[in-house]
């Protein structure tokens, strides 16, 4: 039965044209980082720009754009257009349905974000192991955020907007202004696990690699119980009514 | 046989009662849930297929409540009224789909056979997102019993088939009343209630207004007007000795056919045959002018 549930979850998020624009989202900080370095940078400065280029366009953008969208429409879509009363009729227990959709919303993030930026770093500069520290710490923070959405399309049919205004205001403005709420920041937590493992180059996110690990950790057991009990309790109802 | 039991459900939405104090069985047969839109059908049958939860009282399935019981799905098949489907599976994936997700072994021929049985072959092949209503009906019933359930929930099937689809549709529903399984589906319309159901249920404003037989349901309802048409050898002669006795309120003679009035059934139908003896005229045909669903609807509406 996870066959089926992973192949409708997989073929509705592929059949968006959207999943494509996001992909081409993905191509545009490849492309960014071969006109940077097609300008010839010295050394120091190309690891500077490209540690900035992976921290902010490829965790800050690319990485919460691409897990808003995919993590609120891997369930949030059949609860939108009825369409989950087919697995809910079923006997099929509940977690196993937000297990199986996290997994798949979290691979297809995955695909969709850490090749571009394993490309786009090994380009923009010569140490590849920058490239693979922002590339890991882009595979944990997908599984964060995406479970954070996921839980977040069971609580409300506006996820994608508050998940949006979460990223962009919460995220992008605040966490910038009060250094304190970066703890709570899954953007923060990410750069603490590039800082860890992308070597000398990756900089100082501000963040102890055990607390930020730690810290994603609780908030993605706490969406998944979270999504787990809605799914379980849900109720539908009909279009009328 | 499965039977689904509800015993003093009720339904609210914040201060909205879409379901009060409803309590009845569903056994074996094809049961007919009547009442007009909005009268809280969907809510009743999306409470006995588990998808909601009664406010008060106690939804079971052979003593299983629904709610939250998903191994209950393994004796269900229910299809939902809202048209959506996923646009982008064929009828051959999503009903194969259907059948993984209850674990069946053997997934693509119980798909193959539930695509036969609504006949939908041809079409199996094509993405759901280019069906009409009607295809994507029974696309949704193929997905609905591929597992061969006990019990089949449908909400408004009708809706949107063509009368050809929907003469199927009803053998079909009918075959698998035959075989003893439980069948209940919802409908607005009196005509798709009156052919198919062996049982009706009529809900009126989240109340059960009345429950079985509807023909026992009319005929307990003597304080209510009757019609009969008669056609017999003279329906003249008949007509004055059916007006000789008291059960009779009015005759009308019309186009060869005497229509009688009446406020007392029981009597009237024994003082019939008794009368044309008398009158030396022989019947040829006696039937309810209005023993429709729609007469009994428009009554218990309006009591």
């Amino acid at each position: 039965m996870t066959v089926a549930l992973v192949s409708i979850t997989l073929r509705a998020l592929l059949n968006r044209r959207r999943t494509l624009l996001l992909a081409l989202l993905g191509a545009l900080l490849v492309v960014v980082a071969v006109i940077y370095r097609l300008g010839n940078p010295t050394a120091a400065e190309s690891v500077e720009v490209t540690r900035r280029l992976l921290a902010n366009f490829g965790i800050g953008v690319l990485l919460p754009l691409v897990a808003v969208i995919v993590g609120t429409s891997a369930l949030g879509s059949e609860l939108d257009d009825g369409t989950i009363v087919y697995l809910l009729a079923k006997p099929v227990a509940r977690w196993r349905i937000v297990l199986v959709k996290l997994v798949v919303a979290w691979l297809v993030t995955c695909v969709l974000v850490a090749p571009a930026i394993v490309i786009a770093g090994v380009i923009g500069q010569e140490d590849p192991q920058l490239a693979i520290g922002y590339a890991v710490a882009s595979i944990l923070g997908a599984l964060e955020y995406t479970a954070m959405f996921m839980a977040l399309s069971l609580l409300t049919s506006r996820a994608l907007i508050i998940g949006l205004a979460y990223v962009v205001v919460w995220e992008g403005v605040v966490a910038g202004l009060f250094s304190g709420t970066r703890a709570v920041s899954v953007r923060q937590h990410a750069l603490a696990v590039a800082e860890s493992f992308g070597g000398a180059g990756a900089g100082d996110a501000g963040l102890a690699f055990g607390f930020a690990v730690a810290a994603g950790a609780a908030v993605t057991m706490a969406a998944i119980a979270l999504a787990i009990r809605r799914l379980e309790t849900v109720e539908l109802r009909g279009e009328t009514t | 046989m499965s039977t689904l039991k509800l015993e003093k459900v009720s339904r609210w939405y914040g201060n909205v009662v879409a379901v009060n104090d409803v309590s009845f069985e569903v056994g074996a047969g094809i049961t007919g849930l009547l009442g007009p839109n909005g009268a809280g059908k969907t809510t009743l049958l999306h409470m006995m297929a588990g998808f909601l939860a009664p406010s008060a009282g106690r939804v079971q399935l052979d003593e299983t409540p629904t709610w939250r019981h998903a191994e209950v799905y393994r004796a269900i098949g229910f299809v939902p009224e809202r048209e959506a489907v996923y646009p982008f599976l064929t009828a051959r994936q999503f009903v194969t789909a259907s059948a993984r997700l209850q674990d069946m072994e053997n997934a693509g021929a119980a798909a193959s056979r539930a695509i036969e049985m609504v006949e939908l072959g041809e079409a199996a092949d094509r993405a759901i997102g280019g069906y009409s209503k009607g295809m994507r009906q029974r696309a949704k019933v193929a997905a609905a019993l591929v597992h061969d359930p006990k019990v089949l929930i449908l909400d408004e099937p009708f809706n949107g088939m063509d009368p050809r689809q929907r003469l199927h549709m009803m053998d079909l529903l009918r075959g698998m009343a035959a075989d003893g399984r439980t069948i209940l589906f919802s409908s607005h319309i009196l005509e798709e209630v009156e052919r198919l159901s062996d049982r009706v249920l009529v809900i009126v404003a989240g109340r059960l207004a009345a429950s079985g037989d509807f023909r026992k349901i009319r005929r307990l309802m003597t304080d209510r007007p009757h019609r009969f048409t008669l056609r017999s050898s003279d329906n003249r002669r008949l007509a004055r000795e059916l007006m000789a006795g008291s059960e009779v309120d009015a005759v009308e003679l019309r186009d060869g056919v005497l229509t009688v009035h009446t406020g007392a059934y029981g009597a009237l139908t024994r003082a019939v045959a008794p009368a044309a003896q008398r009158a030396n005229v022989s019947i040829l045909e006696m039937r309810p002018a209005d023993e429709s669903l729609e007469s009994v609807f428009s009554y218990l509406v309006h009591r």
